[in-house]
């Protein structure tokens, strides 16, 4: 028997509202308001009280899955990398890089949309940079 | 904050009625761990700065010295409820308030909880005259605002002003309140008396679905009917939601018919509520329909 609360930041949108977690013998099982978090006092909105679900359910991807042959296939990390480095650059080559946009994510932190721009600007070198959050 | 809580010296109560402080309390805690008279402890830890529910069990002993009041107001009865539907003969020992201990009394009453498994120690409740010092973070609702006040209700007002509106105003009114709702739940998810395992609130024939607000009235008035005889006031919902409906006043009114038609002041006594019939005694009389 071992029971925890832990605290965490909602990941559906950008407001990014405290959240407990709610584990018993290691089970993901409820989601509760942080009541003290200066964002959400306490509240949150309906995505926020199942967020439980989306780390527990049965459709959650847990590898990469790479698409041969029409299928998609369970993949490595490092080969799924690989394909999507060397598709990127196939098309850059192809098309230059305004032919591609990066859409970066309001359930990402700061620093890994940072990233992602840096990585269109810098790496592919287009500003077509978008965010889901206007899409 | 720990270091201030510390220095309090109110006195809490057990349930064998030895008032302690907060150091005896965390004794008494480790003294019923250690003795099996209950297998965990339900209360509070600062955890990232925040006061947060913390289990204390065998295994983490030593926190109990970390054990504190906590001034955030969770409802660890249902917590404690959730743990029981899992391991049904569990011993949980918990840290309870006012409303706390009116939320155990109704739990008790409808089976989902177990008195004889149930250890609590008191804690300081709201301020009041007659006592100054509080731990609760339970303040008044806060102030409305204008707007609020010309269209909408006073989440501070009494059942009786808010029927002081004439009838047409009324609705009106709660229709205001009502259409903000963003139908998150909430309410529901966070009361600790509702624990049913289908709610009539996500019946696509009671209530349309597809819409927000959801279909009002009807959304929050089912909910307000099965309040009667369970809400123990505690106001949990009302701080949980998000758009600020006063759905403690409309749980009161109902509350008070329940007490005008049946004599039954909620949460008060774990004894029989009279819409409960599967206790020892049945003291409704059917009528002809
Ligand atoms: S609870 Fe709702 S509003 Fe808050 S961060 Fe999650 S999705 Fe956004
Ligand atoms: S005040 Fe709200 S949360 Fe508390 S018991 Fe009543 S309905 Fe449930
Ligand atoms: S908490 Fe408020 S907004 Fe959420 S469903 Fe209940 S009444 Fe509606």
């Amino acid at each position: 028997m071992d029971y925890k609360i832990i605290p965490s930041v909602c990941s559906y949108c950008g407001t990014g509202c405290g959240v407990l977690f709610q584990v018993m013998d290691g089970k993901l099982t409820d989601t509760l308001p942080m009541k003290t978090h200066p964002v959400n006092e306490g509240k949150l909105c309906i995505k926020g009280w199942n967020l439980h679900e989306h780390v527990v359910s049965d459709k959650r991807l847990t590898t990469p899955l790479i698409k041969k042959n029409g299928e998609f296939q369970n993949a490595s990390w490092d080969e799924a990398i690989q394909t999507a480095a060397e598709k990127l650059k196939g098309i850059v080559k192809a098309h230059g890089p305004d032919s591609v946009g990066i859409l970066t994510s309001a359930k990402i932190t700061n620093e890994e949309n940072y990233l992602a721009q840096k990585f269109a600007r810098a790496v592919i070198g287009t500003n077509n940079v978008d965010h889901c959050a206007r899409l | 904050m720990e270091e201030q809580m510390k220095k309090w010296l109110e006195p809490f109560s057990t349930t064998d009625g030895k008032p302690s402080t907060l150091a005896t309390m965390q004794e008494q805690v480790k003294e019923w761990i250690d003795q099996d008279k209950i297998d965990v402890f339900l209360g509070y830890k600062m955890v990232q700065g925040h006061p947060l529910p913390h289990f204390f069990t065998k295994s983490n002993l030593g926190e109990v010295d970390e054990l504190i009041s906590g001034q955030a107001r969770y409802s660890l009865e249902k917590i404690a409820t959730k743990i029981a539907a899992e391991t049904p003969d569990i011993k949980i020992g918990l840290m309870v308030r006012d409303c706390n201990q009116r939320a155990l009394n109704v739990l008790y009453v409808w089976n989902q909880l177990n008195p004889e498994n149930v250890e609590t120690i008191h804690l300081n409740c709201c301020p009041s005259k007659l006592k100054k010092h509080a731990d609760c973070s339970y303040l008044e609702p806060e102030k409305a605002a204008v707007y609020k006040k010309k269209v909408g209700i006073d989440n501070n007002m009494d059942v009786e002003d808010a029927e002081a509106f004439n009838m047409e105003q009324r609705f009106q009114r709660w229709m205001y309140e009502f259409s903000k709702c963003i139908k998150c739940y909430g309410c529901r998810d966070i009361c600790p008396v509702c624990f049913c395992k289908e709610c009539s609130l996500e019946h696509p024939e009671l209530i349309a679905t597809g819409t927000l607000p959801p279909e009002i009235p009807i959304f929050h008035l089912v909910r307000a009917v099965h309040m009667g005889g369970r809400c123990i006031d505690c106001g949990l919902c009302e701080d949980a939601c998000p758009v600020d409906i006063p759905l403690r006043l409309l749980y009161r009114k109902v509350n008070a018919t329940v007490q005008d038609e049946f004599g039954y002041e909620t949460g008060t006594h774990a004894g029989q509520s009279p819409f409960n019939l599967l206790g020892d005694e049945v003291t409704l009389e059917p009528k002809p329909l």
